[in-house]
């Protein structure tokens, strides 16, 4: 990531604005990349991760920078990954449940 | 909690009154943000199991997606909340004019998203003939979007509010938390729909 | 409540120059009906819900002694088979939803906050506001009694197919679905409160090592609604749009899956276990000490092992589903979890033990109650154990022993435990305390009668006895435990009667205490009785774990600190929140929407605005009326200056 190391203090105050606006574009770039990608002529494997990744690395810039998590108490940041943790562990369990052997529906292709 | 707020520079990160020395109601979205989490999860699971096991006869989905308005819509969504973080950042400075922009466009940028879903979803039901009830791919496909639309419409009202709010006299630099945490409901909205963009409709392409 | 020594003076709101908020109507009274409907006071808001969940205790009591008369005898026909199923779907929605949930919010808006040293919950007005749409959910749920489509009959699980439109057409699983979802409502409403309460509104020096086990239950518990209940609010809202709009997420005909809404509810479903027994727990771990006079054995590993029970009770889910064929490594590795989760329980009856040991331990009935709850919980976490064993489970399976395993947990467990903790904060609440006699008496005779009812009902599920059978054959071989089960029931009955009959006559005439009477170690006694409306006069300064026990032995430390700071207190007066109408406003919109979608009938076509979405638009209009009148009253309040009445 080439954006500016945010600095603290009053400087932050100052330069929010900017960094903000850095944010959004690097967003809005990652998406433009995002929606090249489904068309690379790679493994689905490979691409699923890409995508994955790209995901997730916007999730936390939102998070962490729009949703100021970055600047508040780690308390706010531990509670949302509690939710988030268990969410994620959840539907990876229950897409896990589904895909075994013995759940797959008799009539899926 | 005896109101001591009256420092003369406000600190918005801290709040002495309380033992955390996070604002209640931050702490109080943050709580609520990590349920919604959950109730995003389970939803997405449920579009999820069904995409990987459909039942015969069930349309390929980027045979009914239109990348084209789905990208623009996910890119409007990325800039309102551009727009939010500003307008949160604009009332912790007191500047109510710039806050008044901030929130009008940000409303703007959410009505141009549900205006684009409405589109979509009237498309897909009059020319690819995908309605809710059809097969199981309209079932969640419109269930998970139409629920996420549904919190983007909310937001869009509880914005529009704070905007009328706004010409009361009564928002000031003191009431920036409320901003916040709409703001953090709006941003929160923001990465659900990062997380759709990709499993619903990016994934559908490879 | 109404307290002498406020004085309530002229509203001080929090600008200055500031435009007024637009209010229009400050209700302030503080005795009679509009007073409880407006209160937003959570000792208040605590005793209705306890109200509440003692009424529907006793309406899902009533229901269980149907289903008992019916299976005494082999082919009887005191009720229909459909009757039956209303009744146990009922009995269970109601005693899980409607009593013991409730019944645990009670306590936590009642002493919680006091536990903390805190004037009230974080949000007062969302606290009055998740009692109403508690009470609006539970009028939907139990509607289906006075009209055609009768009560709920689907299970409390309402699994899917027979839940959908094809198999139960009737409005009555729409009740269950609307009135389910709004105690989920209110149960996340007051659950974020709680969270929040707990964390930012503690007393200086009560960090979080020296919260009572009761309120660090508490946090636990709302943590497990917060992230349990949008679940089920996903699974019911899927289940809805199936039957109210045709779509296919469990219709086997388009390809649905059914198992996905048993996966979804017990996603919510088994983590609801742990809402139920952890605040027992908590209640539990503040009774032993106090009448052992002896601190909490071990108190970082009994706090920690109720984090670890929420947090593992969220990777069990499927150990309910063990015969619905996952593959063998789901159905190992959810066996191997379940098994886990025994461990922290163990860990909390050994501390519990350990609290015991060399204790002086004094035999009251809340202390009776506490003991039969740690006798009664672990035969119910031996069964438990039993289950998580996959292979003995598929014999298990939806035989009386389940029946048997899981009403020693709630009965013997939660309810005993919140028996004991009524008996224990009775004083504190009320100012009277039940008579040693009476109370013990209802004790060995609720004992007895339960072991009575649930014992011989291992044996009936081993011999294969299924549940949910509404009648059997006299040559099954289950005609005697039938039998002396139902004569259980009945006795247990008679010392529930027994119980409220003496708990009734206490409120009104009982012995009267003082503060204090049990010398008891957490902050919630340090209170005069009744409790003020504002709790505190001083907020307490917290010096040590057993706050009010160090206080009590060194009262020269505490009133220094006092001293230092009261002062300050003093001058501006004790800031309290204003009453409000429209927490009850809103769920009184919610109430109507909410009858709109599940009781009308479907309006003839679409895009006609019939009497269902007429009534439903209608609910959401109030609603609206109410938030935006909650949100531009502003959350001001007014200041009292409570007297010197002790030092």
């Amino acid at each position: 990531m080439t954006h500016a190391a945010a600095p603290s203090g009053h400087a932050l105050e100052q330069s929010k604005f900017e960094l903000f606006v850095e944010i959004a574009m690097l967003l809005a770039v990652i998406t433009g990349i995002e929606i090249i990608t489904v068309y690379l002529p790679f493994a689905k494997g490979l691409l699923v991760g890409a995508l994955v990744a790209a995901s997730v690395v916007k999730f936390l810039f939102v998070i962490f920078i729009f949703m100021h998590l970055r600047w508040d108490k780690a308390f706010c940041t531990v509670l949302f990954f509690i939710g988030l943790i268990l969410a994620g562990g959840t539907m990876w369990a229950l897409v896990q449940l589904f895909g075994a052997a013995a759940s797959v529906p008799l009539s899926s292709p | 909690m005896s109101s001591t707020a009256a420092a003369a520079t406000i600190d918005h990160h801290h709040d002495p009154s309380t033992a955390t020395g996070i604002p209640n109601k931050k702490l109080l979205m943050w709580a609520f943000l990590a349920s919604d989490c959950m109730f995003f999860g389970c939803l997405i699971s449920t579009h999820l199991i069904y995409r990987l096991h459909p039942p015969p006869g069930v349309p390929a989905a980027r045979d009914v997606f239109s990348i084209e308005l789905t990208s623009f819509s996910t890119f409007i969504l990325l800039m309102s909340s551009l727009m939010m973080a500003l307008a949160v950042n604009a009332i912790q400075k007191g500047n109510l004019k710039s806050l008044r922009a901030c929130l009008a466009t940000t409303i703007l940028f959410g009505a141009i998203f549900l205006g684009c879903q409405v589109y979509e979803f009237s498309h897909f039901v009059s020319e690819k003939h995908l309605t809710i009830t059809s097969n199981i791919l309209g079932t969640t496909f419109y269930t998970l979007t139409g629920t996420h639309g549904l919190h983007v419409l909310i937001g869009v009202i509880w914005l529009a509010s704070m905007l009328a709010y706004s010409f009361t006299g009564r928002l000031t630099e003191k009431d920036s938390i409320d901003v916040e945490s709409m703001g953090l409901y709006w941003h929160f909205v923001d990465i659900v729909w990062i997380v759709i963009f990709t499993v619903v409709y990016l994934l559908e392409y490879l | 409540m109404a307290d002498a020594l406020a004085k309530p003076e002229s509203p001080v709101g929090e600008a200055h120059a500031a435009p007024k908020a637009l209010v229009l109507w400050r209700p302030e009274a503080k005795t009679g009906l509009i007073s409880w409907l407006t209160t937003v006071d959570h000792k208040r808001i605590g005793f209705m819900y306890g109200v509440a969940a003692l009424f529907f205790f006793l309406v899902g009591g009533v229901e269980a002694l149907l289903i008992r008369l019916q299976l005494a005898v082999p082919n009887n026909n005191f009720l229909t088979a459909q009757q039956y199923n209303e009744m146990f779907t009922m009995h269970a929605t109601t005693m899980i939803f409607l009593a013991v949930m409730p019944l645990s919010a009670a306590f936590f808006n009642f002493i919680m906050p006091l536990q903390i040293g805190a004037r009230d919950v974080a949000f007062p007005r969302l606290n009055a506001f998740s009692f109403w749409v508690f009470l609006a959910g539970a009028v939907i749920l139990n509607i289906g009694w006075f009209i055609h489509d009768g009560a709920p009959n689907g299970g409390w699980f309402g699994y899917t197919p027979l839940t959908t439109r094809g198999f139960s057409p009737s409005h009555s699983i729409d009740m269950w679905v609307m009135g389910l979802q709004l105690l989920g409502v209110a149960s996340i409403a007051a659950s974020l409160n709680f969270i929040v309460t707990i964390l930012n509104m503690r007393a200086p020096g009560m960090t979080m090592m020296r919260l009572p086990v009761f309120t660090w239950m508490t946090l636990v518990t709302a943590f497990l609604v917060v992230l349990a209940f949008p679940a089920i609010t996903i699974a019911l809202i899927e289940l809805m749009m199936d039957r109210l709009f045709g779509t296919n997420f469990f219709e086997v005909s388009n390809g649905g899956m059914p198992v996905l809404w048993t996966h979804l509810f017990w996603v919510f479903g088994h983590p609801e276990v742990y809402i139920l027994i952890l605040p027992a727990m908590g209640i539990i771990s503040e009774i032993l000490p106090t009448f052992a006079r002896k601190p909490l054995f071990g108190y970082p590993i009994v706090v920690f092992s109720g984090a670890c029970i929420g947090f593992l009770g969220f990777g069990v889910w499927s150990h309910h589903m063990f015969t619905t064929g996952m593959g063998t490594v789901a159905t190992a590795a959810f066996s191997m979890t379940t098994m886990a989760i025994a461990v922290p329980t163990g860990v909390k009856i050994f501390n519990w033990i350990g609290t015991l040991w060399n204790g002086h331990l004094t035999m009251r009935t809340p202390m009776r109650f506490a003991l039969g709850f740690i006798w009664l919980f672990m035969i119910g976490g031996f069964s438990g154990v039993m289950h998580a064993a996959a292979p003995a489970d598929a014999q298990q399976h939806n035989s009386y022993f389940v029946v048997a395993h899981f009403h020693y947990v709630l009965i013997g467990g939660s309810l005993f435990a919140l028996l004991a903790g009524i008996h224990y904060w009775f004083p504190l609440m009320f100012g009277r305390r039940v008579s040693e006699g009476w109370g013990k008496l209802s004790f060995w005779i609720i004992f007895v009668g339960f072991n009575v009812t649930f014992f011989p009902m291992h044996f009936l599920g081993l011999n294969g006895m299924p549940r949910r059978t509404f009648t059997y054959d006299p040559n099954m071989g289950w005609n005697t435990g039938n039998l002396i089960a139902t004569v259980g029931a009945f006795i247990l009955g008679v010392g529930v009667a027994v119980y409220f009959t003496v708990m009734i006559y206490t409120f009104f005439k009982g012995e009267r205490t003082g503060s204090d009477p049990w010398d008891a170690r957490t902050l919630e006694w340090s209170l005069p009785v009744p409790v003020p409306e504002y709790n505190y006069r001083v907020i307490p300064t917290v010096h040590a774990r057993d706050a009010w026990w160090y206080e009590k032995r060194n009262k020269d430390e505490v009133a220094r600190a006092r001293a230092a700071h009261a002062p300050g207190e003093a001058s501006h007066g004790i800031h309290m929140p204003f009453q409000s109408i429209y927490p009850l406003v809103s769920a009184v919109g919610i109430l109507i929407g909410s009858i709109g979608v599940s009781v009308i009938d479907a309006d003839p076509g679409p895009g006609l605005i019939g009497p269902k979405l007429a009534v439903t638009l209608a609910g959401l209009a109030v609603f609206l009326v109410g938030v935006y009148l909650w949100a531009l009253e502003g959350n001001e309040g007014y200041h009292v200056h409570p007297e010197e009445d002790h030092p």
